[in-house]
Parts: C-alpha cells; sequence; structure tokens
C-alpha cells in the first residue's frame, strides 16, 4: 500500500472515530485533514485552513441562507398549517389518508424550504399528534415523515442541488428541475404504500366542494413561493440565490402582512435563527471542502477510479450503482451536504468513466444521499422524527425498512431511463442539461 | 409532543456548563449575524433593482460575499456555544461518572485543537490576504480571510467556557428545554 492510500485511511478513520465519539462533523472533518497533512504531505496548515474560506466563497451558496430563512418564517408563522389543511382536503378521505396528508405536505413545504430538517419539524408538530389520535403507531408515523422529507433534497429549491451544482459545477437549475420527477416519485410511491399496506387510520368523509375552495384559497398565496422558485430559475428571470431573496420579500411584504400579521414582531428572532441555521451546513461544507481538495491531492478520486473500473468496466449502470452503494453509506455516516464536497472529485472522475450526463448523475447521487438519511445504522432524519415521535429509533426504523422499496424502485428507475431527470429541464430549460439552440432555428439539439 | 421554546435569545440547555457573563456576547453575536443575513438580502435586492433600473451595481457581490462569510464563521462560532453544530451520535450523552468526563474533555479538547489551528493558520492567510484583492474594488480579500481566526477565537472561547464549567459541576447535568433548540440538528 503506497503512502497516500495510508494518508487517506489515516484520514477516513480519524474523522469517523472523532465523529462518532461525539465531536461535532465540521471539526472532525477538520481535524482529519489537519492530521493527515501534517504526518504525510508537504502542504502548509494554512492552506489547509484556506480551503476552508475557498470551499464557501461561491456565489451559488448565497441561496441557501433566503431558502432556510423562508423556511423557518413559514414554519414558525404557522403558514404551513394552511398547506396541510390544504393536502387534508385534497387525500384525507383516502384509507391511511393522514399518512397520505404527510406526503403531500412534504411535497409542498418540500417546494419551499429545501431543508428536510425543517420538513420533518414542521409536518411532525402538526400531524403527528392527529395520527396518534387515530390510533397510527408513532413508528410508523416517524418512518413516514422521515421518507417522505427527503423529498425536500430532490424538488427545488434543494440545498443539496444548490451545494452539489456549486462544487461540481453543474447547472443548479438543471438539477432543481431534473429532481422534480423522481420528488413526485418518491412521494407517490410512500402513497401508494401507505394505501395498501399502511394503517386504515379513521376514514373520513370527501371534502365538500366549499371546504376544497376554502382551503385552497387559503392556501394559494403560500403556494406562489415554489412556482416563483421554479418559474424564476427554469425561466432564467432569476439564479437561484434571487428566487430565495424573492420568495423571502414575497413572505414578508405579502404573506405575513395578510395571513400572521402578529408574526411580524418576531421577524427579528427569525433571522437570528436562519443566520445561525445556516452557518452549520456551510461550516460543515467549509472543512469537508479542504477534505475533499487533500483526497484529490492524494489522488482518490483515481483509487476509487480505477477500483471501480476493475469492478464494471465502462459500465454505466454498474457505476451508478456502486455510486448509490457507496454514497448511500456515506449518507449514513455524514450529512448529505459535506459528503457531497468530500465526493465531488471521485463523482466527477466516475462520470467521466462511465459517460453519464452530470445532472443525471448529480440527481442520483443526491436520491442516495437523501435515502442514505434514513437507514441505519445512523440515519439522521429517521433519528430526528423518532425523536419527535417519542419512540426509540429501532422501532422507527423497523417501520421504516418496508418503505425502502420506494427508493429502491426510484433509484432503479433513474439508473436505467435517464429521461426521467432529463426531460423535464430538456423541455424547460434545455441549456441547464447542455443542449443548444439548433442552428436552423428550430428547438435545441442536446446531447444523448 | 414538541413545546415551544421559550421567547429568549441566549441558549437555554446545559445551562450548568456556562457563564452567564457570556449571555452577552451570545446575545450580540446572534444579533450580529441576523444583521448580515439582513445586510445580505438588502444586498440581493439591491442588486436586482438596480439591475433592472439599467443602472448595475458592480460591487454587489463583494457585499454579498462579505456578509455570507461573515455570517457563516460567526455563526459557526455561536453554534458552539448554542450546542447545535451536526455531530454523528450523541454518545457523551449516554455515559455517566467518570467516563462521560473523559469523553466530554477529549471532544472538546479536540475542538479547542481546532480553534487554535483557525486562529494561528486562519491569522497567516489573513496577513497572505493583503496580497490579494477583491474585484472591481480592490479591497484586500483579508477582509474576508479575518473571519476564520475570529471565528477560531469564539470556538476556543465557548469551548473553554464548558471545559472549566464541566469539570467543577459535572457535564451531566439538567440540559433543559434541549428539544430542538441544543438538539444537533443538522441541515439537509
Amino acid at each position: 500500500m503506497d503512502t497516500n492510500s495510508i494518508a487517506i485511511i489515516v484520514m477516513v478513520v480519524t474523522f469517523l472515530y472523532l465523529g462518532y465519539q461525539g465531536v461535532p462533523v465540521a471539526f472532525a472533518l477538520i481535524s482529519g485533514a489537519l492530521l493527515t497533512t501534517a504526518l504525510f504531505t508537504k502542504i502548509s496548515l494554512p492552506s489547509i485552513v484556506g480551503q476552508m474560506f475557498n470551499g464557501i466563497n461561491q456565489l451559488e451558496f448565497l441561496a441557501i441562507p433566503f431558502f432556510l430563512l423562508a423556511g423557518d418564517m413559514m414554519t414558525q408563522a404557522n403558514i404551513t398549517a394552511r398547506l396541510i389543511r390544504f393536502a387534508q382536503v385534497l387525500v384525507g378521505h383516502l384509507r391511511s389518508g393522514l399518512a397520505h396528508v404527510v406526503s403531500v405536505s412534504s411535497m409542498l413545504f418540500a417546494g419551499i424550504s429545501g431543508s428536510m430538517t425543517a420538513d420533518v419539524a414542521a409536518i411532525s408538530t402538526v400531524v403527528m399528534p392527529h395520527m396518534a389520535e387515530e390510533g397510527y403507531d408513532p413508528a410508523f408515523s416517524a418512518a413516514l415523515v422521515a421518507s417522505a422529507s427527503t423529498i425536500a433534497a430532490m424538488v427545488p429549491p434543494s440545498i443539496m442541488a444548490i451545494v452539489y451544482g456549486a462544487v461540481g459545477n453543474v447547472s443548479i437549475a438543471g438539477l432543481f428541475l431534473g429532481g422534480a420527477t423522481p420528488g413526485l416519485m418518491v412521494g407517490i410511491g410512500l402513497m401508494v404504500y401507505s394505501y395498501f399496506f399502511g394503517p386504515p387510520g379513521v376514514r373520513k368523509q370527501r371534502a365538500t366542494i366549499g371546504e376544497m375552495v376554502t382551503a385552497t384559497r387559503l392556501a394559494l398565496l403560500p403556494l406562489m413561493i415554489p412556482i416563483i422558485i421554479v418559474g424564476g430559475v427554469a425561466s432564467g428571470v432569476f439564479t437561484p440565490a434571487e428566487a430565495g431573496m424573492i420568495a423571502v420579500v414575497y413572505i414578508i411584504v405579502v404573506l405575513l402582512p395578510l395571513m400572521a400579521r402578529g408574526h411580524i414582531r418576531r421577524l427579528p428572532r427569525d433571522f437570528m435563527e436562519a443566520a445561525v441555521l445556516y452557518s452549520l451546513p456551510m461550516s460543515a461544507v467549509a472543512s469537508a471542502s479542504a477534505v475533499g481538495w487533500l483526497m484529490a491531492y492524494l489522488g482518490a478520486p483515481d483509487i476509487v477510479h480505477r477500483w471501480i473500473e476493475a469492478v464494471s468496466g465502462d459500465n454505466r449502470v454498474i457505476i451508478m450503482y456502486l455510486m448509490v452503494v457507496v454514497l448511500t453509506i456515506a449518507g449514513d455516516f455524514l450529512d448529505g451536504v459535506p459528503a457531497i464536497a468530500i465526493f465531488m472529485p471521485i463523482i466527477v472522475s466516475l462520470s467521466q468513466l462511465g459517460h453519464i450526463h452530470p445532472v443525471h448523475m448529480g440527481v442520483l447521487i443526491i436520491v442516495s444521499l437523501a435515502f442514505g438519511l434514513i437507514t441505519p445504522p445512523y440515519g439522521l432524519i429517521l433519528l430526528l422524527s423518532s425523536t419527535l415521535a417519542g419512540v426509540t429509533f429501532t422501532r422507527a426504523l423497523r417501520q421504516a425498512v418496508p418503505l425502502y422499496c420506494v427508493y429502491f424502485l426510484v433509484i432503479t428507475v433513474i439508473i436505467f431511463f435517464p429521461d426521467v431527470v432529463l426531460w423535464l429541464p430538456r423541455l424547460l430549460m434545455p441549456t441547464s442539461v447542455g443542449c443548444f439552440p439548433n442552428p436552423s432555428g428550430a428547438g435545441f439539439i442536446c446531447p444523448p | 409532543m414538541l413545546v415551544a421554546p421559550k421567547p429568549r435569545v441566549t441558549v437555554r440547555a446545559a445551562r450548568h456548563l456556562k457563564w452567564p457573563a457570556l449571555d452577552p456576547l451570545e446575545r450580540g453575536l446572534m444579533v450580529l449575524c441576523a444583521l448580515l443575513l439582513l445586510g445580505f438580502t438588502v444586498v440581493e435586492v439591491a442588486d436586482v433593482l438596480c439591475r433592472n433600473l439599467r443602472r448595475p451595481w458592480l460591487n454587489a457581490n463583494e457585499f454579498a460575499a462579505g456578509f455570507f462569510v461573515w455570517g457563516v464563521f460567526l455563526g459557526m462560532g455561536v453554534a458552539v456555544r448554542r450546542d447545535q453544530h451536526f455531530r454523528l451520535t450523541a454518545i457523551a450523552q449516554t455515559l455517566t461518572g467518570a467516563r462521560r468526563t473523559l469523553v466530554e474533555t477529549f471532544n472538546r479538547v479536540v475542538v479547542l485543537v481546532v480553534a487554535i489551528s483557525m486562529v494561528v493558520f486562519g491569522y497567516r492567510n489573513y496577513l497572505t490576504g493583503y496580497g490579494s484583492f477583491l474585484m472591481p474594488s480592490l479591497t484586500p480579500i483579508a477582509v474576508l480571510y479575518a473571519a476564520i481566526p475570529v471565528a477560531g477565537v469564539l470556538v476556543a472561547l465557548f469551548t473553554v467556557e464548558e471545559l472549566v464549567n464541566g469539570w467543577r459541576h459535572g457535564f451531566e447535568g439538567q440540559r433543559e428545554e434541549q428539544g430542538l433548540e441544543a438538539g444537533q440538528v443538522p441541515v439537509a
């Protein structure tokens, strides 16, 4: 084994050891990088610390605070409850109605915050007590809320997509649009599972037209936010950061005065909370960037590249499955955002090996990382939802295992049918997936 | 059921590990972070408005990056006091007695070493930052690099606070109102 391989192993083992001792991820990561640099390389330590700065000094990241602030304001002002009520009149009358409400609410709320944590917190506090009243096993509720919240990582304005786009130099608009279909597939898959295999709940009457109109009217203004974000970014009118800023301004200027006037006094607190909240993933990204940079310096992408090439040749399907396995395991141990920064050099190298479209690969990686957040041994999001539901992680995990089928299915569809990811960006924003205007003037020419 | 936290800015969790004298600093940092986020929002609004008025504001990105970078690193510092950083496990909290003290001390010493590295090596970067410039204003990039040693000082300060109080009063104790406020909640 050569020195570089030993250095990589030392860095990874240091991070995992410190991480599992309870050292915060950002500090465990940078500790591994500093130790490895000092022991095995001639790189100066200030340049490793400098990489922390370079890792976050990218304009694309400016979108993240806005989406977190938007999600925080919507939750704190209780505007989210209107979306949940809207979901209730749409699907609440079906068998396992509240389970469907969780899936639909997550799809709607995901389109505003892009944060799985915000999604879990918002949906858990409002829907879980009602699920308990209707006799749903709290462990099932926790598993479902956690699984549904992963949709936030896939649909716009996914924070993982922003980080992936910024770190990997891939179109964020393409990732936003490309992730929408898999996100919907996960949501619908969870609904289908709940309908056939979930607890029956209490059957309710279908909402009347009047109730539907009222719920739609109340939810209409909040539902404009995903439309503003997707419409603005897809049409190329806004960058993701500007779309986030406009969503924040829309909430402050339109939604709060009309729907939660009393909350306006609480705005300074929202800003304080969101300000600290966005620094958490970003400080992890800062440290992960240093680790990713050092990994690249030590030749980790080449090592993994050679290993995967030996197993798969240039077979894109096997490469993608191997990446799913690697990234799902990584998602178990590590939050998705720093994982992207660490693995990006390897992802780029393998995308080139298998001639895989960067947006296609990006969406697959994001879905895999999101899946990792609800799988054992760690399952960060499942841990959070089980805490909020007041059940042990193990009980929630037992209920979550059957839901994994939905992810296996979605991941397989993504791998075998790239168009599931690429059709929407090609339709709405062809340049985001490498298409260019046809010289004859009719439409676009897209790479295969 | 989730209980809404009391409307206080200063963190309520693990008070036995905090010095009340540092509460005003935490409050001040929270306000500063909020102001940076507000400034960043205003800059973005102004940038879009100016562009649409066909009078582009050329320095907008410099200001936005400045607010963003300082916000991240100051937030990194204050999140140490609020115990909000992502963690893989909360293994130490399941332990008691001497083992708990040992693990908690070890973890904080690691954070302290990283903080000192951020101060020392970040300061060296800060000095070299006078040789590179932000465009188009030609402001030395050192104004952004300075955020790292400052964050290092804050991280070190809040870590020492917890170490000293942990040794004095024990790391165990009522972790009141922990919930989401201090619960290693990731944002993903």
